[in-house]
């Protein structure tokens, strides 16, 4: 008997190992490549989306409420009442561990048929590293006359091939506590029409709210990435200082502008360089009233912490020389393919890609709580009072330079950078530092 | 010479046959685990790191490279010297303090001994995210209980940061992961101290030994092999600290808390140098290995 279960033990598990073998995923040169031309080398012909039952993954960032199951399980209900045989399952990722999990997936072979995300991550990242299939065929002449130009262009690698169809937009923005700029006196530095100011009078209203007792007016988060574009947008503002060259090929942080308004930020009383804190930190300590400015924001956190919120936020335009001449960063996000080798998933991908951003848009974009990418939607929001004072920063979208070469390893420099500075590190030396870093990553 | 001239039957010898190939058949599962689950891995590891290996592109031979590069990377000593700070205080404090705490409630009543243990052994089974998360808001340099009590009683004019600041950071990764670290110590003590002879114990008292004495002479070396095991676990668990870090601090700031765990990952996951973070491992566990041979060997010498 011992002999028997023995023997049975040994061929189940060789056979188990026989069979993990045979069902291992095609190769990926099943798969359709990256071409201008619309599937053209497809070698497996797709059954179309109707004739057979397809099961996808969407893997999906918190992007506004693309985040939470029930929005997100209406939206597929609404999905399968038009294409009832394409089965989605969804996973939520965070921004904490999302690019981890996305990675190791990519490694094991395992990576989501359906991603939602901006074109930092889809075109510069997976894009580059040639994991994502070629969207070209969604971007038709129609849409492309709907979309705004600088999404097409920030959705669209050098080499000409589109590895995102965008849904939706927003600017990130800053803001202020209301009422404790008002009882302090700073509010008198803060233009309300336009929700702008100066450099000259951020720095006035920050030193008016030291003066009355609240040392601890912002923060220049730098424990580690997250919300990042806050720092950089408020530095590369105050100055007019820029991120990168225009043609993103160049990091060019060593700016004098830049070097400016990094020094000026060091020597601000109620300004401090705190490397114990991230961009989510940061917004919670101002939703506490710990922080009388946050400089990681935009509508979501306005509208997600409703109920924690004492005190009335006013949303702001990073400071900048003449107020009005500000360049936001900006997220655009939308859905990227992974080239799994399965010509089917694919197809029944890009048909839900389809239905989101080209049949529902409106719908979908709103899910989002952000604005659609389409032109023809920029009134979605009418009569909505929250969404039309965000909406007013869309005019200041700067340029979406986060598709420059190297930009995983240039985010972990930037913070690294800032610590350096906050912790008294000469500016010169430090920006120069990041700026050879960064280039050398983007070099390859 | 007797054995020699044995003679085995066919039958037995078929018995022992069958036997063997029944041993190694029910330790098939396991090995192939193992083999699957620990060795590739391991072989894998050494292997990639001879190779400048990332995403997106095939892995190229290097060689020695990514040791070499390691050698001339001020983050990675950096790194190791953090570890090495980490693993000097941590390891002897544990000991210390656990076996300091098991002799005071090892003497007490049953129920009490009972109830320590698990007050003790709490911080252990509790989730680690959580215990992190709690001592980061005691950290917080805004509302954190330590800043409060401090600047309540005088002892500091302005709030610091403790996580923030160099000067602190690496002392409170080393606090936190000392509390993480005694529970089991403790009962690993308690359970060595119920299991002293305790006839030796009194014969010494009888014969006039003081209680250092006997401790010394006649408990501490009973205990040996628990200590020896809890030198070797601390150590371990002291260099593969990572959630900590990951959690409370990134390595910052500007590397004062990066430890080699840390940097590995960072290297492999944030920087997608995974040949780099593969060579970072084998060193890591060429220094762990040594280190534990070396804790060995004075163990069995003792």
């Amino acid at each position: 008997m011992k002999k028997f279960f023995a023997i049975a033990l040994a061929l189940v598990m060789v056979l188990g190992l026989c069979a993990c073998t045979v069902t291992e995923t095609p190769k990926s040169t099943d798969a359709p490549k990256a071409t201008n031309a619309p599937d053209a080398n497809v070698t497996q012909a797709p059954e179309t989306p109707a004739a057979q039952d397809v099961d996808i993954s969407l893997w999906t960032y918190p992007i506004g409420e693309w985040g939470k199951q029930e929005t997100v399980d209406a939206l597929i209900a609404s999905f399968n009442e038009v294409y009832p045989n394409i089965h989605v399952t969804v996973e939520y990722l965070t921004y904490q561990d999302g690019d981890d999990k996305v990675n190791t997936a990519i490694e094991g072979n395992a990576a989501p048929d359906l991603i939602m995300e901006g074109p930092e991550r889809l075109v510069a990242n997976w894009g580059a590293k040639g994991k994502m299939v070629d969207l070209s065929d969604l971007w038709t002449a129609d849409s492309k006359a709907d979309m705004y130009a600088s999404v097409e262009a920030a959705c669209k690698a050098a080499s000409g091939a589109y590895y995102e169809y965008p849904l939706c937009m927003t600017a990130h923005c800053m803001a202020i506590n209301k009422d404790v700029f008002v009882e302090t006196g700073a509010w008198q530095y803060v233009d309300e029409a336009t929700h702008t100011w100066t450099t000259e009078n951020f720095f006035k209203a920050v030193q008016c709210l030291y003066d009355a007792g609240y040392k601890n007016v912002g923060a220049v988060f730098c424990g580690g990435q997250g919300g990042d574009q806050g720092t950089r947008a408020l530095i590369n503002n105050l100055y007019g200082g820029t991120y990168t060259n225009a043609e993103h090929t160049a990091y060019t942080a060593n700016s004098p502008e830049n070097i400016k308004a990094l020094e000026a930020l060091v020597a601000q009383d109620g300004i401090n360089f705190d490397a114990s804190i991230v961009g989510s930190d940061e917004i919670n300590l101002f939703v506490q009233g710990q922080l009388q400015m946050a400089f990681c924001w935009n509508i979501a956190q306005e509208t997600n912490n409703a109920d924690a919120l004492t005190f009335d936020v006013f949303p702001m335009a990073f400071p900048s020389p003449n107020a009005t001449d500000v360049q936001l960063c900006g997220g655009i996000w939308g859905f990227g393919v992974f080239d799994n080798g399965d010509a089917a998933k694919i197809e029944a991908a890009k048909t839900f890609i389809k239905w989101a951003c080209d049949e529902e848009p409106e719908q979908c974009a709103k899910a989002s709580t952000y604005w659609s990418t389409r032109q023809s939607l920029a009134n979605m929001y009418e009569g909505d009072e929250m969404k039309t004072e965000y909406g007013m920063f869309m005019q200041y979208l700067g340029d979406y330079y986060q598709v420059v070469a190297g930009w995983a390893n240039a985010r972990t420099e930037w913070w690294n950078m800032l610590q350096r500075i906050g912790s008294g590190g000469d500016v010169t030396a430090e920006v120069e530092t990041f700026v050879t870093n960064a280039n050398a990553a983007a070099a390859g | 010479m007797a054995n020699k001239n044995i003679t085995i039957s066919k039958k037995t010898r078929r018995l022992m046959i069958h036997e063997t190939v029944s041993s190694y058949l029910f330790m098939l599962p396991f090995l192939l685990f193992f083999v699957g689950f620990v060795l590739y891995p391991m072989f894998m590891c050494v292997f990639t790191s001879f190779f400048d290996a990332t995403m997106g592109r095939d892995d190229i031979f290097v060689g020695f490279g990514n040791y070499k590069a390691l050698f001339q990377d001020k983050v990675f000593w950096r790194a190791l010297w953090n570890t090495l700070i980490i693993v000097i205080v941590s390891v002897p404090v544990t000991c210390v303090f656990s076996l300091w705490v098991a002799s005071a409630i090892s003497k007490m009543p049953v129920a009490a001994t009972s109830a320590f243990r698990c007050i003790f052994y709490l911080p252990v089974v509790t989730g680690s995210v959580a215990v992190t998360m709690v001592w980061k808001w005691m950290f917080n340099n805004y509302y954190g209980i330590f800043n409060y009590i401090g600047t309540a009683t005088g002892l500091i004019e302005n709030n610091i940061n403790w996580l923030g600041d160099e000067r602190y950071a690496l002392g409170c990764i080393i606090l936190i992961l000392l509390t993480t670290s005694v529970g089991q110590p403790i009962v690993l003590y308690v359970s060595a101290l119920d299991n002293v002879d305790k006839s030796l114990v009194e014969a010494a008292e009888v014969d006039g030994a003081t209680q250092l004495q006997a401790f010394w002479k006649i408990k501490w070396p009973q205990m040996m092999p628990t200590t020896l095991y809890i030198l070797v676990i601390t150590t371990i668990n002291s260099f593969q600290c990572f959630a900590l870090i990951q959690l409370l601090t990134s390595g910052g700031p500007n590397n004062s808390t990066m430890t080699i765990m840390y940097y590995i990952y960072y290297n492999a996951f944030k920087l997608y140098k995974y040949g780099y973070g593969n060579a970072m491992g084998v060193i890591l566990a060429v220094i762990i290995a040594i280190l534990s041979a070396i804790q060995f060997k004075a163990g069995q010498e003792k």
